[in-house]
């Protein structure tokens, strides 16, 4: 598992647009929740078609 | 009434459509697919494991900048002691328009940084020479401890990389032998069990020596500001190293970085009141003219109920 590791106790590398700095870290979290929201906006729900507007 | 209830009444049967949801196998994946991704992030990337700072590596790696910030501890010139309420009642504090926010809420952790920073850790020293230079501090006037405290600051302003200065006019008092005392205590970690230990017997009460590191003068400014953790650097959602931090912080730091926020001495309680409002926006959304027609305008529910609204239109 040690050679797996990576070591982030280094100084972060900073990205600068106007007043807003992020770090290099957070631009992928932030970029990577962003992603998964439009994933799971876009796709489909898995086989509940037959269910779906069922009525009782 | 009673139609009006029957029209609207919320605990009426639904007559939409349905669908099977079963809440305990989403709850049992979401709790597998996280405990797989925090282990297995956690084994690849670790955890920051900065060392904490403590008031033993701050004056044995920058003794001047802690003698200086001891002196301004007597002198009552940093910022701990001109901080206010919850501390003590030298300055008003944060306020938000006419409401003194931080002033009403009252001292509630007395701290005088002159006796409980400097003078009482070093009455627990079996040093006669500091004894004395105590004594003799103790039963000056305070008129008297200003005048020493702030002559040996000025003096050590002038000679920024010196921790003890002669004292060949007298006008330091007794300031050089208690400030010189402080520092050796300081190097040997004893301070640091002084101060955690001031008011409970377990160090596990930080206030005091936290205080008295923030009031360093560079040490710590230049540390937080070279990791990028200075509230006019986004700070408050960045990590030490390079780990990812608090990014969901991002509109609270936002705030701080444009003005009239980012020169405001108010800064806080108006980020935060500011904050507060824009909540208060969101929960009651629904309530709020033209912002509650914003799904209309945007119906992303569309798009996540497509296969409903198709089969509707059919």
């Amino acid at each position: 598992m040690h050679l797996l590791s990576i070591d982030l106790n280094h100084p972060a590398h900073y990205l600068h647009f106007g007043v807003v700095s992020i770090s290099a870290g957070n631009l992928i979290m932030i970029t990577s929740i962003v992603v998964l929201f439009v994933l799971a906006l876009a796709l489909p729900f898995p086989n509940h078609h037959d269910d779906e507007g069922s009525h009782k | 009434m009673t139609r009006a209830l029957s029209k609207h009444d919320p605990a009426k049967k639904w007559s939409g459509p349905t669908r099977p949801y079963d809440l305990i196998k989403e709850f049992v994946i979401a709790l597998v697919v996280v405990a797989i991704l925090a282990g297995g992030l956690a084994a690849v990337f670790s955890s920051p494991d900065d060392p904490a700072l403590t008031l033993k590596s701050w004056s044995t790696a920058d003794p001047a900048d802690f003698v200086q910030t001891s002196v301004g501890e007597l002198a009552g010139t940093t910022t701990s002691a001109g901080y206010g309420a919850p501390y003590n009642t030298a300055a008003e504090g944060q306020v938000l328009g006419p409401l003194k926010l931080q002033k009403w809420a009252g001292v509630r952790i007395p701290i005088n940084p002159a006796k409980d920073f400097v003078i009482s850790p070093l009455l627990i020293l079996p040093d006669a020479a500091v004894k004395q230079a105590v004594n003799e501090w103790n039963v000056a006037t305070a008129d008297a401890q200003t005048k020493w405290a702030t002559a040996y600051a000025d003096a050590l302003a002038k000679s920024p990389k010196s921790t003890s200065l002669d004292d060949a006019a007298g006008a330091y008092g007794p300031v050089p032998t208690i400030t010189t005392a402080l520092l050796n205590m300081a190097q040997t970690g004893a301070l640091d069990g002084a101060l955690t230990t001031s008011d409970t017997p377990l160090p596990t009460n930080f206030t005091k020596p936290m205080l008295f590191i923030a009031d360093s003068g560079t040490y710590f400014p230049d540390l937080a500001s070279a990791q990028h953790l200075s509230g006019d650097q986004w700070g408050v959602m960045n990590e030490t190293g390079s780990w990812p931090g608090q990014s969901w912080l991002w509109l609270f730091s936002f705030f701080y970085q444009v003005e009239p926020f980012k020169s405001s001495e108010n800064a806080d309680t108006q980020v935060m009141s500011l904050l507060g409002l824009l909540t208060l926006l969101l929960m009651f959304l629904p309530l709020i003219p033209l912002l509650r027609r914003i799904p209309y305008r945007i119906p992303i529910h569309r798009l996540i109920w497509r296969d409903w609204y198709r089969r509707k239109k059919a």
